[in-house]
């Protein structure tokens, strides 16, 4: 179970087809199982998909558009693979963006008198605080006493939303307000748009800053070089005089940290506040795209923007076509089970 | 009132005993099925369908129970034969089964999240003559369905199934030593493929249950992660029936007082926490009893 994704050793030269394989693979078959979806109720796969290409990349609006939604992904994607290359099979990464969600918006609506320069920080600190905090239990579980930190997370990820559900229903509801949600955070909490007429914020750019930072860890950091050791192969780890436990619970808490992060900037760069389930499954999506990138800085990068167009354009598409959204989800939801399905052994007979 | 809620607590605990005790018989077979409540959605779905225009609903429970035994067949190959990562696998079914359905219901029936038909034939209730009367009792006892009966009949069967027969002897041997059975002549893949197809039957049963059985409509949040609350009580049960079905029994309570409770103060979404926070507390007091035998320090 701890091999989900083992970043594979960056090597020079000839080993870049068969990665790029691997990860092109699930892609094409969901695509292709998606197109059978599409032909049977009626829609033409081609034009859809060609629909979903112009209207996410075809102008610079669009693109800002697809960065926009991409910007979570990152977050979540990097939150997750930094989980999982250290064999910490951390699948609750939404219950962070919830709870860090909220935690950054009640910053952006409490300390109003704060001025921008420290208010956008506090309450992004708050969210990554939070999501850290979140991730304590699980953490403390797996590295201490051994217990399944897969069971653990998903079942925080349910308590999560039902508390966050809770604090905005009851002590921290706007006041005269029906629908659960917090205020409105203040102006300056408000993380600075990019670009005039779109969503895309500052979000990104820090998205953009933890990719890099991912990248340089993962390849010249000892605790990066560690890590990876750790979850390929934890007896090789601890014989060599690892603390692999230890290890396991700091990337626990990084991996919540980053997903504490996740909901901090979707709150203070998108919505504007905490609203009641207002991740439509961004952890989720980010085991999927930390897996389609195979744990890999740049791979996670590409596997966001690529979920993130597939979002954005899918919301518009059933504007001008009659094509469901959900179209969107399929295909996620197949392309995470693709990329950890090894094809190769149907054409090859297994050993005995 | 009290028989109200006995009666409520044991409609609630049905749809999630037949999907833990599937679940469990599949991993007890080597495999932790996230998937359950994709195939509660689509046995809901299909069974409230095969139900309308006065169906009959035995076909309807067979079709629902089918339809979650074929996507249950679908998730363990791609396990067994692909390799794949059951946990990845089993939350990807979610998102898929979610996206289908909803997909289907806008392209078919051009309605967003609830399907709503004509005529559907819901689950016939059994009154048992002299003690539906008996107060307690008869809340017990009387006014149930089949499914309800079916899923307690099937909770002793399972405990005698997994340690009297030769094909539960098989299971537990695919699922604690599948290199062992292997070397014994049988197919564990096989066993554990097999284990997928029946928590999906018993899973896409449950999904039936609550759309013919408890509402009579289809709606899209209509497992209300209930495939996850019974994965919740096989964890709690540690895998043992009787134990499972505790937990299932708990958990309907809960879901029973959640009900009562909205409206009086107490907030609803904390008692929805509960079930899960049992089960991390369950399992943190397992470690720390295994810890203690070994004898090793905290």
């Amino acid at each position: 179970m701890a091999t989900v994704v083992s970043p594979a050793p960056t090597g020079r030269g000839t080993v870049f087809v068969k990665p790029l394989v691997e990860t092109l693979l699930p892609l094409l078959l969901a695509l292709v199982l998606a197109a059978i979806v599409l032909l049977l109720a009626g829609h033409n796969p081609l034009e859809v998909y060609s629909l979903l290409a112009t209207e996410s990349f075809g102008s610079m609006k669009r693109i800002a558009s697809t960065l926009a939604a991409a910007t979570p992904l990152i977050f979540t994607g990097l939150a997750t693979a930094i989980a999982f290359r250290t064999g910490a099979f951390n699948v609750g990464v939404e219950g962070c963006v919830n709870v860090g969600g909220l935690a950054a918006a009640f910053v952006g609506f409490t300390f109003v008198s704060l001025s921008g320069f420290l208010l956008l920080p506090a309450a992004l600190i708050a969210a990554a605080l939070v999501g850290t905090l979140w991730m304590v239990i699980p953490g403390l579980l797996k590295s201490r006493l051994d217990v399944d930190e897969v069971v653990t997370t998903l079942m925080l990820n349910f308590i999560a939303v039902s508390l966050t559900a809770y604090l905005v229903n009851g002590p921290l509801l706007a006041p005269g307000s029906a629908n659960s949600a917090t205020p409105m955070i203040a102006d300056a909490a408000r993380l600075p748009k990019l670009m005039r007429g779109s969503t895309l914020n500052a979000g990104f750019l820090i998205a953009l800053a933890l990719v890099i930072l991912y990248w340089f860890w993962g390849k010249w950091a000892a605790l990066g070089f560690e890590t990876r050791i750790a979850g390929m192969n934890a007896r090789f780890a601890t014989a060599s005089g690892m603390n692999v436990p230890g290890l396991v619970f700091k990337m626990m808490l990084l991996s919540g940290a980053i997903g504490g992060l996740a909901g901090g900037v979707h709150a203070l760069g998108n919505v504007f506040r905490y609203v009641s389930g207002f991740s439509p499954g961004y952890g989720f999506v980010g085991i999927a795209v930390a897996l389609l990138g195979r744990g890999n800085a740049w791979g996670i990068l590409l596997a966001a923007i690529l979920f993130g167009a597939l979002a954005t354009s899918g919301a518009t598409i059933q504007l001008f076509s009659d094509v469901p959204i959900e179209i969107v989800n399929i295909l996620q939801g197949m392309v995470m089970i693709f990329a950890v399905a090894r094809f190769s052994n149907i054409w090859r007979r297994r050993k005995a | 009132m009290i028989d109200n809620i006995i009666h409520a607590a044991l409609i609630m605990t049905t749809p999630v005993l037949l999907a833990a005790l599937g679940g469990l018989i599949n991993r007890t077979g080597g495999l932790v099925n996230i998937g359950l409540d994709s195939m509660m959605l689509v046995g809901a779905l299909v069974g409230v369908i095969l139900a309308a225009g006065h169906g009959s609903w035995a076909v309807a429970l067979l079709g629902a129970g089918f339809a979650g035994a074929s996507l249950g067949l679908l998730m363990s190959l791609t396990i067994t034969r692909l390799d794949a990562n059951e946990i990845i696998v089993g939350l990807g079914f979610n998102i898929v089964a979610a996206g289908l359905v909803r997909f289907f219901l806008k392209s078919a029936y051009d309605t967003s999240g609830t399907l709503s038909l004509p005529d559907v034939t819901r689950l016939p209730r059994w009154d048992i003559p002299v003690i539906a009367d008996i107060p307690v009792l008869g809340a017990i006892f009387s006014g149930h369905d089949i499914l309800t009966w079916l899923a307690w009949t099937l909770m002793p069967l399972t405990v005698w199934f997994l340690a009297r027969t030769r094909a539960g002897l098989r299971l537990r041997a695919a699922g604690a030593g599948p290199k062992a059975a292997r070397a014994l002549g049988l197919d564990p893949l096989f066993t554990r493929d097999a284990s997928t197809v029946f928590a999906g039957f018993m899973s896409g049963l449950a999904g039936a249950y609550l759309s013919i059985g408890v509402v009579g409509i289809f709606n899209e949040g209509i497992t209300a992660g209930r495939g996850f609350i019974a994965l919740a009580a096989f964890y709690f049960g540690r895998n043992r029936p009787v134990m499972t079905a505790v937990g299932a029994l708990l958990f309907g309570f809960f879901d029973a007082f959640q009900i009562r409770l909205q409206g009086r103060g107490v907030p609803a979404e904390l008692v929805q926490t509960l079930p899960y926070v049992m089960v991390i507390v369950i399992l943190t007091v397992i470690a720390v009893s295994a810890r203690k035998s070994r004898g090793a320090r905290l």
